[in-house]
């Protein structure tokens, strides 16, 4: 009984391990290459707490150039696609400005 | 013939698709507004002590938004501004608790640009659909008696009294407001919003309704005021 026992104790540590080779690298991760290419927001709502995950076993992993590298692209799509107004907007934007320098200087010489 | 335009359809459809799934954000901001309106209808009444004001039911307004960005530089929301104000009057027959509150719902168009990476300048024209509401807990004549008889009717004998109701008069008005704004990035998702403005209300204190009555409401200057907000946003995609 004590040998039937510790076989089986034996197998079940021997096969229970998980191998090394099998463990997927997080920094390889689909969601992580979803935000590589098409930016942070681009992930689910649902998916944020497995991403933030992702990215500290990826940094742990020795993939700080790879965390780094979504962070910046991230910050750069964002800027150039909203440096340069276009369309409609540059217009809408001056009509804004004029309607707001109209009220405060009505109001300056209305209070004085 | 028609296979060649449902094809063009189709096609559309997904140009449609592909071009509005690159663009579309959701964000949602959560802060405080600040603007000084002029309340004489409540603080000037003789007749009736209203709650004392403070900076927090006249001055400050609880604020969120949700905004759509349908283009690389504009977005499509709605914007609430709401005030508050809770507390007792002294009333002939009860001492009523009184609730007031006033919203400015806005319906925004923000135009914007990125001057720097983290910080971005916008500009907002907005129609504003206003409505104030004051509702008053009072002790009617007749209820305990209507009351009384009804709970007879099943059996109880014991008298109630002292029964309360609550009604409200409300106000619509239409105005509009325009805003500038810098908004600073924390990260690609989170951006603390400054903006300031003017916000014009038509509010006429005739135009109340109570009880599908048209009545005579508080005086409150709430046209050509100028308006400040603070709000953290949240870009949700």
């Amino acid at each position: 009984m004590k040998k039937f026992i510790s076989s089986i104790l034996f197998f079940v540590f021997l096969f229970g391990q998980e191998s090394i080779v099998d463990r997927p690298n997080p920094c390889e991760d689909p969601l992580l290459k979803l935000a590589r290419n098409k930016g942070i927001k681009a992930i689910p709502v649902k998916d944020i707490p497995r991403f933030r995950i992702l990215m500290k076993a990826c940094e742990n992993e020795g993939g700080h150039k790879t965390i780094e590298q979504i962070i910046y692209r991230d910050w750069h799509r964002d800027y150039n696609k909203a440096k340069i107004m276009a369309s409609f907007t540059p217009t809408f934007s001056v009509i804004v400005f004029l309607v707001m320098v109209y009220y405060f200087i009505g109001l300056g010489i209305a209070t004085s | 013939m028609k296979s060649q335009i449902l094809r063009f359809i189709l096609s559309l459809f997904l140009f449609w698709g592909s071009f509005s799934l690159a663009q579309p954000k959701i964000s949602v901001g959560l802060g405080l507004g600040l603007y000084e309106p002029t309340l004489s209808g409540f603080d000037d009444n003789i007749d009736v002590p209203f709650p004392t004001g403070t900076m927090l039911n006249r001055n400050f307004l609880f604020n969120w938004a949700v905004y759509y960005e349908f283009f690389s530089n504009a977005r499509l929301g709605y914007n609430s501004y709401s005030s508050f104000e809770v507390g007792k009057l002294d009333l002939i027959n009860s001492k009523a608790v009184y609730r007031r509150t006033i919203i400015y719902r806005m319906f925004p168009l923000e135009t914007y640009f990125r001057w720097k990476p983290r910080i971005e300048l916008n500009f907002t024209l907005t129609p504003i659909w206003g409505r104030g509401r004051i509702s008053v807990d009072t002790t009617p004549g007749d209820k305990s008696e209507d009351w009384n008889q009804l709970i007879n009717s099943f059996g109880d004998s014991a008298p109630v009294s002292d029964l309360g109701a609550t009604d409200a008069m409300l106000n619509d008005w239409i105005g509009f407001s325009g805003m500038i704004g810098i908004r600073y990035y924390l990260s690609t998702r989170i951006g603390l919003d400054m903006k300031m403005g003017f916000m014009d209300n038509s509010y006429k204190n005739e135009k109340w309704r109570l009880q599908k009555k048209e009545v005579t409401g508080p005086k409150m200057k709430i046209d050509e005021l100028p308006i400040f907000s603070f709000k953290v946003f949240y870009g949700f995609k």
